[in-house]
Order: structure tokens, then sequence, then C-alpha cells
């Protein structure tokens, strides 16, 4: 069977549309925090999560105990959970007049500490909870058991799921487990990124080629009894294997997709991966090695074809979605109970005996004790539930316990129907409780200007942090020092960079993982020694390749094995010792610069025509063995013009030395193929040339936009600090994850350097002068960097700092310092440190130092955890506040921008980063398996890119269970995020409804909104079921505050 | 007359086929204690006929080999059958059946009745426990299926640990009478039908994994259930200490 063109094309489509709800999953080396349901932010928040649990099989909202216990630590907004209740009763009709619902409710939701009161089940009915009251055994179902049965499996059985899951769960077997066991293995060996000593052969050919070329002689694969050869003979492309076997499993045509879409979620980790790599034009992996996710799908369907195919060779266990369809059509009976003994949810008490006549297979026997287990389970499950319904009428009151007992089935059933109702949509109350009590928390914090501007009197230094909730406490605490004014900007500081550090083969890029940055920046050394690779450092790699060799091991354990234990030793007894001495062996960075301006082509040109003359001159060395002395600069020049096709050959140093012209003829070839002096490699490299650096027009908009979107226009200190943040941990793959999140997870000190280099420059700040923005002339802008880790701030390029600014640096450097250990001593006792810390701030420095290093740490820093608001205003609005590090600062004054146009990119920019943030956490938190990524301590790394649990699985995307739980319970508060801006609510409005994204994300409530219009008096207003409502507290003045100010306002 | 006895002896100390004599009469019984004490009785009982008959040492040497193979088929026999039991009191007594072998194993190789007994203690002692324990289950869950509900080790701590000790004890892991039984039994029999014991061993060992599997991992789907009381699972620590140091001591191992 060969595919058309347009069939091709209708798979590869199916399977990009399929894939639309698996969230991008990138390398953990810049772990990007993502909403894990990031591509069904299109529908409302509630659909979504719904659809995430299906597709997922994940849970949304924490579970009922937990939000009681939040209940009673105060985090509950009681009033809207009423309130929420009553709207829920009022919505619905013919309910059970006989009952309080509203007290039932409330009881349910509040003391009941069952899961659920009406879990699922198929034979619950008001007539069977009716005979149970009656003292009676529930009845059977009435009328047709085959048809009830079929009923039942169709509830169970989904067409779209795969026909190996069916196969599981009426067969009992594993097809599903050992699927995903052999994918991983396949997919690690395609992926490694140099973890393995031994890389899989041709992956040059894409995943699916390679794959298969390997696949017919994996002796893995025929221990296992697979027949691969036959399947893949069948096909040659990915898209027509996908095909092959959707026809083969007989899956109808009409839910291809879905069926794609279940076998991809299966395994959302390494899809997600995939995805990543298919979007991300500039991964080098992904370049040299190309994958997607057809390739990814065939891989899949014919592993699970073929384990299909054994499963019916040697059990007799059907093998397509047909003879699946076949079984639970035609032998119901046989099928329900299959299901109820594989699926785990038979009577415990009646398993033995169907399991018996299961492999007796005698159907007569079958169909008898299908019928009385039936009956058994009807029973069971109508007893369970009336014993559900009478504690909780019985916790409401007696009067209702009565009524409960007097209910006609008919109403029972009603009352089933509601608390069901409830029931599914209970988790949404709860987490619009428990955030209409974080909304009121803010509220109350705001502190509303009480009239005109505060004084303008210079501070000593200003200092801009990223807006991550761990600037914060440092924010606050720097500020309470003296002197100090902050800033809140995105850790990119605006400027969107690709960063080529030295010393690194790769180009990292520094911004928002939406973005892509169009300039780049080299890090050039700006020594003039010529620096040799000290000892330490050579013996250090000796070693490190000495560790990757697969034959080392047969080797060299015994003869430097012991050099190892002096590091295990070290860092386990007295990790900042160790790490102090090691530090201190390695050599230090040298001092660089940042290429930050645009090479003009002429500079282009000469940089490349250096380039190539240096390896002109490597390659005569190399290649002909004639040193530099023999050669001159003109051979140079014309070898480097006959190579590029400028010149006819021969050349001058051919016909000196007497080269044959086949010799010479090689070594042209080689110049251009080897040292790529090529005229198509050297337009590319003026095309990449064209890259670095920027203009002195994009410079002075970048300072102008970061200055601005932060109100900062006047009033410059003589230091203006330009912060970054970055963490610093031992052995934690999830390092990343601690680093910015506006730096696409890296670490954002370039950005730093390159405004400060940029707001520094006298051409730029002239310019920014005519704009209306005067910095003073004594105003220095300094790149610095916080280790929120340790909460040290280290200042930068300080080489280049003018003279007269050294007299204030020891007063800059000690308030810096002191912030960082009262920062430190409000941060380690959260993390478990004793209490007393909280006052000897030297000591809580002393031991944040120590987590940094201490390789068994699995918890260096909380994070980001706790994330909850986002603020987008002035910091006067919330300076001397204390918001326990949970807040996203970012500085806006809307009265710079009439427009609009700066709210626009922080909303599309930091919001956003700030809702994946907050995402991450809250899905991690409530179901810290499938959307969390576990525990720490059973990952492993995988392939240099991700982790695994174990040794093998699927990628682990998701925070791990140390990131946001404490002690076995929620340490992050599960909210979404609640966006505060500083704006005239009409100007907010409309500033929103410009964006589309934005609009749908507040819309469909994936973040809250809360607007506090500076020109109504600082009132605030809360988006609330699609209408802001004024927060009753909010205000500078003359509203008394409310008991309920929910219901007040809704009043 | 010594053949009937033989093959009575067969019936209540479990040996293939016969062993299903005693499977059957500990099954008929109420869960719990009273299959307990059936698999502490019934072996020694068995070993007390065993007694009437003629020691081996009078046989020939074909007919002692015979029955020391025949010993070895049926630990195998039932050791694999208890593979795929999926219930805590068939696998248990399947097990108990297995290792009861090693008794007809000391009995053939000439092994005073004191000894046997002990020997029969070291698997009837953690079966005994492992049948209260699947008695515990089938009264509050309803049933002693294994890994219907998985991860029971979260919602019964104590008693899943002190089944665990059980399994441990009655697939002869080290430290456990059972361990020390069949490394002496091993010592005393024809160095041929070593090779067949140890892949007993693996059975035994895949057995109690696959129990392990299904009770220690995985999330807990059933009803909320309570635990066994701390002091039964006490009791059951003290019986299974004892039973370590009847080990020890039985076993030569100076503590």
């Amino acid at each position: 069977m060969t595919l058309t063109l347009g069939d091709r094309l209708k798979v590869r489509s199916m399977v990009y549309v399929a894939s639309e709800p698996i969230p991008r999953f990138w390398p953990m080396r810049t772990f990007i925090h993502h909403n894990p349901l990031y591509g069904l932010e299109h529908r409302p928040f509630v659909e979504a999560v719904a659809e995430g649990s299906r597709l997922f099989h994940a849970r949304g909202y924490l579970d009922r105990g937990q939000y009681q216990e939040y209940r009673r630590e105060g985090r509950i907004d009681d009033a809207l959970l009423r309130r929420r209740i009553r709207e829920f009763l009022a919505a619905r009709a013919g309910l059970p007049s006989e009952l309080d619902l509203e007290a039932w409710l409330w009881h349910l939701a509040t003391a009941c500490r069952r899961p659920r009161v009406v879990e699922a089940g198929d034979w619950v009915s008001g007539a069977g909870i009716a005979a149970v009251w009656r003292g009676q055994p529930a009845p059977p179902p009435e009328g047709d058991l085959d048809a009830a049965l079929r009923a039942a499996l169709g509830r169970r059985c989904a067409p779209e799921s795969p026909v190996y899951a069916h196969v599981d769960a009426l067969f009992g077997t594993t097809l599903g487990a050992t699927l995903d066991d052999l994918l991983s293995k396949s997919c690690l060996d395609f992926f490694d990124e140099g973890q393995s000593a031994w890389q899989a052969p041709g992956r040059e050919a894409g995943f699916f080629r390679a794959w298969k070329a390997i696949a017919r002689r994996n002796a893995r694969f025929l221990l296992r009894g697979l027949h691969l050869r036959q399947v893949l003979a069948e096909e040659e492309t990915a898209e027509g294997m996908v095909a092959y076997v959707l026809r083969r499993l007989e899956v109808p045509e009409a839910v291809w997709q879905d069926y794609i879409t279940r076998e991809l979620t299966r395994m959302h980790g390494w899809a997600g991966f995939i995805r990543y790599r298919m979007g991300a034009k500039h991964y080098y992996w992904a370049q040299r090695y190309p994958a997607d996710l057809v390739d990814f799908l065939a891989v899949r369907m014919v592993l699970g074809f073929a384990l299909l195919q054994e499963g019916r060779r040697h059990h007799g266990t059907p093998a397509s979605a047909s003879e699946i369809l076949a079984l639970l059509d035609g032998k119901p009976r046989q099928a329900y109970l299959r299901h109820e003994l594989y699926g785990g949810t038979i009577l415990p008490a009646w398993a033995h005996r169907v399991d018996n006549a299961l492999a007796r297979g005698r159907p007569e026997a079958i169909a008898r004790i299908a019928s009385a287990y039936v009956a058994a389970r009807t029973d069971w499950e109508n007893r369970r539930t009336a014993e559900a319904l009478r504690a909780l009428a019985q916790a409401v009151g007696a009067t209702e316990e009565a009524a409960l007992a007097d209910l006609a089935p008919g109403q029972t059933d009603a009352l089933l129907s509601v608390l069901r109702d409830w029931e599914d949509g209970e988790g949404q109350v709860w987490l619009e409780a428990m955030e209409s009590r974080c909304i009121d928390e803010l509220v109350a914090k705001i502190r509303p200007p009480a009239s005109g501007e505060p004084g303008a009197k210079r501070p000593f230094a200003q200092a801009l942090f990223c807006i991550d909730v761990r600037s914060e406490r440092m924010r606050r605490h720097l500020e309470a020092l003296g002197d100090y004014q902050t800033f809140g900007i995105a850790g990119f500081f605006g400027i969107p960079l690709g960063y080529l550090e030295f010393g690194k083969g790769s180009e990292a890029h520094l911004c928002p993982a939406v973005q892509t940055p169009k300039n780049l920046v080299l890090e050039i050394p700006a020594g003039l020694d010529f620096e040799e690779e000290p000892l330490y450092d050579a013996l250090e790699h000796v070693l490190h390749e000495l560790k990757a060799s697969v034959l080392s091991p047969f080797v060299a354990v015994e003869a430097v094995g012991l050099l190892f234990s002096l590091g295990l030793v070290g860092r386990t007894l007295a990790p900042l010792g160790y790490h102090r001495w090691r530090t201190r062996l390695h050599a230090g960075k040298p001092v660089t610069r940042l290429l930050l301006d645009k090479l003009s082509p002429e500079q282009a040109d000469s940089v490349i025509r250096a380039v190539q003359r240096a390896m002109i001159v490597r390659a005569l060395a190399r290649e002909l063995r004639i040193p530099r002395d023999q050669v001159t600069d003109d051979d140079v020049r014309n070898l480097r013009e006959i190579a590029l096709g400028n010149e006819p050959g021969p050349s001058r140093l051919a016909q000196r030395l007497g080269m044959t012209e086949a010799a010479e003829r090689e070594f042209l070839d080689k110049l251009r193929s080897v040292y790529r002096i090529d005229q198509g490699v050297t337009s590319l490299q003026m095309g990449r040339l064209g890259r670095i650096g920027f203009s002195v027009e994009e410079q002075v908009r970048y300072v102008t936009q970061a200055l601005l979107s932060i109100g900062a226009d006047r009033n410059f200190s003589r230091f203006v600090l330009l912060v970054a943040h970055m963490s610093q941990s031992e052995n934690n793959p999830y390092e990343s994850a601690l680093d910015c999140g506006a730096c696409g997870g890296g670490k954002g000190l370039p950005n730093a350097r390159a405004l400060a280099g940029m707001a520094n420059k006298p051409e730029v700040r002239r310019r920014l002068r005519e704009r209306g923005i005067v910095i003073p002339e004594d105003t220095w802008f300094l790149p610095a960097i916080h280790n929120t880790t340790t909460d040290v701030i280290e200042l930068h390029d300080l080489d280049l700092l003018p003279a007269r600014h050294l007299l204030y640096l020891e007063r800059l450097r000690s308030g810096l310092s002191a912030a960082g250990r009262c920062c430190a001593a409000e941060r380690m006792p959260l993390l478990g440190a004793a209490p007393r810390l909280a006052a000897d701030p030297f000591a809580a420095a002393a031991l944040a130092q120590r987590q940094a290093h201490d390789w068994s740490q699995v918890r260096p820093e909380w994070g980001l955890a706790r994330n909850a608001y986002a603020i987008v205003a002035r910091r006067a609005l919330t300076e001397g506040v204390d918001l326990q590090g949970r807040a996203f600062l970012q500085s806006y004054d809307y009265r710079l921008d009439p427009k609009g146009r700066l709210l626009e990119n922080i909303l599309t920019g930091p919001l956003v980063v700030g809702e994946w943030i907050n995402l991450e956490h809250y899905f991690s938190v409530v179901d810290t398996e499938s959307y969390g990524s576990g525990s720490k301590v059973y990952h492993n790394v995988a392939g240099r890119f991700a982790v695994m649990t174990g040794n093998q699985s699927d990628l682990r995307t998701g925070l791990p269970a140390q990131t946001v739980l404490k002690d076995g319970r929620p340490y992050h508060e599960p909210v979404r995020l609640i966006a505060l801006v500083e704006a005239p609510l009409e100007f907010a409005r409309r500033t929103v409804g410009r964006i589309a994204k934005v609009q749908a994300l507040i819309g469909g409530g994936w973040v809250r909104l809360l607007v506090l219009d500076p020109e109504d008096d600082y009132r605030v207003h809360v988006l609330e079921d699609g209408g802001f409502r004024v927060h009753p507290r909010s205000g500078r003045g003359g509203h008394a505050p409310s008991k309920n100010p929910v219901l007040e306002a809704s009043s | 007359m010594s053949l009937s006895l033989c093959l009575l002896a067969a019936s209540v100390l479990p040996l293939f086929p016969l062993g299903w004599v005693f499977n059957r009469l500990v099954a008929s019984l109420p869960a719990g204690i009273a299959q307990g004490l059936a698999a502490l009785i019934l072996p020694q009982l068995g070993i007390a006929l065993l007694g009437l008959v003629p020691p081996s040492s009078t046989w020939p040497v074909s007919w002692r080999y015979g029955a020391m193979a025949w010993a070895t088929g049926s630990a195998l026999l039932y050791a694999l059958r208890a593979l795929s039991a999926r219930d805590l009191g068939i696998w248990t007594r399947l097990m108990l059946s297995s290792g009861l072998g090693v008794v007809w194993l000391g009995w053939c190789a000439g092994a005073p009745a004191a000894v046997l007994r002990a020997v029969a203690v070291g698997w009837s002692l953690p079966g005994a426990v492992a049948l209260f324990l699947a008695g515990v289950l089938v009264r509050r869950v309803g049933g002693a299926y294994i890994g219907l509900q998985g991860g029971l080790a979260t919602v019964m701590p104590r008693m899943t640990a002190s089944l665990v000790l059980a399994a441990l004890a009655l697939t002869a892991t080290p430290v456990f009478p059972a361990f020390f039984a069949l490394w002496r039994g091993l010592g005393s029999i024809p160095l041929a039908f070593v090779p067949f014991w140890l892949p007993l061993i693996f059975l035994w060992g895949w057995a109690a994994g696959r129990l392990f599997q299904d009770l220690l991992f995985g999330d807990y789907r059933g009803e909320r259930v309570a635990d066994i009381g701390r002091p039964s699972a006490a009791l059951i620590g003290l019986v299974l200490l004892a039973a370590v140091v009847l080990g020890f001591h039985r076993g030569g191992v100076t503590l």
C-alpha cells in the first residue's frame, strides 16, 4: 500500500491537530515554566481542566480534604462558597423540596471527609437506595441485562481508546506498559544528547528511518517475540505506517484523530519534547538528528501493533478494534466481568470466583455468574451510596435524616443528580473561594498614596530587579535599609538577545520563550595576556573523558578511582569548604566585554577575511606541513581569492613550492569543505554577522522602552543597578527552573550588561535627552546579579566604573550585603531551618551558602513556590508591604503610557510568563504525579535533556514534589495568578481588548484580573463572572470595611 | 501399611498430588485464625505419621532417591502454581505446600523427627501468620485478592508490613528459619538434586516479588479500610522475631 501525497498530508495534519493539547517541553538545561494545559488555553479554564483530566488522566483541583484544611486555616472565603452554592441550586429545577439542599451542600463541602459521596457506579438508583432503606437488597436492573451491560461497557470503553488499552482492561495484560517501555528505550537511543558513550547509528536520517533500520535486527524486540520485519516492509514513510497500522487495527477513520490524540497523550512528556524540537529551528540536536511527532507516532503504532499480534498468537487476545467491539457487543456478560476483574473494580469477594469462571470459559457459567455478580454489585453500590447519604443527612440535622428516608425513588434520583453535579464542579468553587480570600488580602495590603506625588529626593541608588517573586524580599529589605529606590522589570530587561558566551559553542536565547531574538551578542575576553589552560582544568578534562569512556571502568577504576572519593567525601561532609577549595584550583573567568554595537558591512567583511586568513594559515600547517614563516600575507590572500572563486589558479604559493595541480586542487577542496572557505558559507557568515549587536537606534529604543515601562523617566540616582538573577545548586537537574523565566530559563546577567552598556553610552544618552529622558552625567548603570539561593548580589563590570563612583562603592556593597542577609534570615526558617535564624542574619546567610553547595539538598530554595500575584503598578503602592515573596512586581506608571503600548508589552510578555509559572505550580500541586514530576528522589537524568522516574519512563514534565509540597502538604497555595493593574478602568479594558491572547487568558479565567483605578479613588475593580465589581474594602477612604465584601458587592 | 501411612502423611504434609487434601482442608475452615492453626497443626500431624513408618535409611537407595525426586518435583510444581495465584489465601497455601517439600527431603535424608518438626514450623509459622492476615483482609475488604486495589501499604501499613515479613519468612529469606532449614537440607541431599532446588528458590522469590508489587506499589483504589491494631502487629512481630531467634539457634549460628 502506498499513500498518495494527499493521504500523507492528511495523516500529517491529523497528527498536528491531535498534538495541539500537548504542551511543548523544553530541555531542562533551559527549563521553561509552562502551563501544562497550554494547548487548551483557547478554552475556558473550567473546560480545559476537564479536558485535561480526560486526556492526561490527571486531577485539576485539590481534593476536598485539602480544601477543608485550608478553610480551617482561614484561607477560604466562606461567603463566596455559600454564594456559589445558592447560585448552583438556583440554576436547577425539580429539586426535592423536603430537603434543605443548601445545608446539604454546605455540609458536603465543608464537613464531609469522603472524597465523593456519590461515587461513580453503574447501578445506583433511587429505587435501589429506597430498597436499602427498607432493609431489603437493592433490586438488580430490570429488563434486558445484556443491554444494560452493553450500555455500561459503552461508558467505560471509548472507541477512540487505543486497542491495546482495551485488551489490557479486558484481559489483564500489560501491553500498554510494555509498549511505553519499548518506546521509551527507542526514544532514549535516538534523542540522546551525549549522555550515552555509544550513540545509536544512522540518526541523521530521522527518528523513524533510524529506528526502522535498527528495529529489523533488534534483539530486544526479537526476544519479546515481536515480528517487526513484516510490518516494517509494508510502508516506507512514517505517515504511511501510521495509516497502515490504523487500517490493520480497523479503527474507524472517523475517530482517527481522537485515537492519535490518545496515543500521543499517553506519553505526553516525550511527545511534548518532540513538539518543542519541531518548533525550535535553532536547536542544535534537532538540526542534526531530525524527528517529528509523525515519526514518534509511527514507531509507537508499529510496536503496539506488533505487541497485539504477539498477544493474539500466544494468548488469543483480540488484536483489532472490531474484535474488541465484537466482544463488547456479542458477549457483554463476559466483557463486563473481565472489565470488573482486570480493571480492579470487582468486589473482592467475587474476584476468585469470577477469575475461575473466566479461566474455564464456559459460557453458561459465565452468564450465571455475571447475573449474580451484577445483583451483588447493585446491592453493594446502592448500600454504599445510601450509607453515605445517611451520614451526610445526619451531619446536616435530624430532620433531614427523616426527610431523606421518606423520599420517593424519583426524588432520591434528583438528589443524587444534584450531589453528583455539585461534586463534579466543587473543585472550581473551592478554587474561587480561595482566590477570593487572596484578593481580600491583597486589597487590604495595597497602600494608595494619601495625596500628591512622593517626594523627589534623589535616592542613593536605584535598582531594577526582575519581576520574579524572589526579588520582592530583596527589594523590601533593601528599601528598608535606607536611601534605595527599586523597580520591577522583566528579567531580560526588555532586550531579547541571543547570547554566545565566551568558551561556549552554542547560542542561548535570553528572552521569554514566546519570543525569538533577532540580535546576537558575543562575549569576548578583554584580557591582553595569552592564557593557557591551567593544569587542574586539563586534569579535570582528562578525568571527565575517562569517566565517559566505555572501556575505562575495566582499566582505570583501580588507578584513579580513589581520586573521585576526594570529591565524594568533600561534597558530603564539608560542601562549602570543598567548593571553596575547588574554586581556588580552577582558573577564574577572564574579564570580558560584550560586543554590543552593530558591525558595518565593511567591518563584517573584515572580520570574515581575518578569520578565513587564519584558517588558511592553519590549513597550510596541518594539511601541507608548510609553516607560517614560508607563507606571505599575499600568498594567503591569493589562496583565499582562488578558494572563493574570485581568481583563477594556480596559486602563487603552489608555483613557488612546485606543487602539482592535483595536490593544489585537493588542498583547495579541503579549504572549501573542511575549513569552510567557500562563497556560500561566506554569504551565510555575512548574514550571521549582521545579527551581531544593536544599531544605535535599537539601543535607544530598548533603553527608552525599559525605562518608560517601569515609570523611570527622571530623578536618576548616581547608581542605577540592573539586577539580573540566577540560582546556584548542586546535583540538581532542575537548576535552571530556579533561574530567570523571562530569560528562557537562563541567567539574565548578559541582558543586564547589555542594557547597562547601552544606557552608559553618551550617544544613546544624547538621543534619550531628545526624547525627554534626561539621565544626569554622573549616573552610572551598573549590572549585577542576584543569587536567589544565597541571597548575594554581585556587581559586575566594575572595571568600567568611573573613578569618582568608587568613593561610594563601599556603601553600596555594604547595603546590598546587609539586605541579602536580612533576606536569608527571612527565607531560611521557611526552608526548615531553626526559627532562631530569623533573628541571626549572619548565620542564616552562612546556611544559605551551604545549601547552595550541598549536593544532597533536594530543596536548595523554594524558588517561585507560593507565587500568587502579579502587580503591575507603581512601587509606591506596595512599598514597605510584606508580600511574603508571593508577588511578581512589575513597575508601571500609566501616566507615561498614553496609548497603552507599554501596558500591552507588559501584558503580552511578563504577564504571560507569570501565568505560565503560576499554572505550572498550580497543576504540579493539584496532581503531583500527572502534571508534576513526582518525587525528585527517584529521578534520573535522561539523555541530558530531561528526567525520568526510575531507569525509564515517560519524560517527567512539571515540577517535582519537593518544589511544591512540604511534609506531604501543599506549600504552594494553588490559586490562579491574580493580576492587579494600576490604571484607569476603561484604559485597562481597552488595552486588554486589543490583545486577543491576553483577552482569552483573562476572559477564560486563566488569570484573575483586578484593576486598581487611580482616577476612581484607587478603588479595585475585580473581574468576576464576566463583569467588574468594586471590591468594597478598596479605595483611599470613605469605604467602611465590610465583614462580607463579596456578598455586599453582589447585592 | 507403610505406604498407606506415607500417603496419609502426604495428605497433611503436602506432597503432590495429595497436597490438594491439605489445601482443601485448610480452605474449608473459616478464613483467619482457624486456617492459621490448621497450617501449624496439619504438617506436625504428617510428621507424626511419618514417625510410624520405618526410617527411610532402611529403604533401598533407589526408593529414597525416588522420594526425594518426588518431593523436589512437588515443591517445584506448587511454587509454579503460586506464581499465578492472586488470592492471598491460595498463594499462602501453595507456598506452604511448596516449602514443606523440604520436610520430605529431610525425612528421606534421615533427619530426626525433632529436626523435621522444627523445619515444618519454619514454614508453617509464617504461613499461619499470612493466612491469619488473609482472613483479616477478607473480613475488612471482602476478599484477599491481591492486586485489585493496589498500594495497600498506604492504607494498611501495619498489615502490609506484617504480611511482607511473613512472606519473606515463607520464601526462605536469610535470617528466617526456613532459610537455615533449606541450607541444611540442601547440604544433606545428593548433589544431583541441588540444581532443581536453586530454581525453586528463584520461583519463591518471584512469587514473593509479585505479591509485593501488588501490595506495595500503585495507588490504592478501594474503600476506606481500618488497619490491624498495634497490639496485633506487635504480636506478629514478636512471633516472627522469635522465629528468627529459633532459626539462628537451630541453624547453628552463634549470635
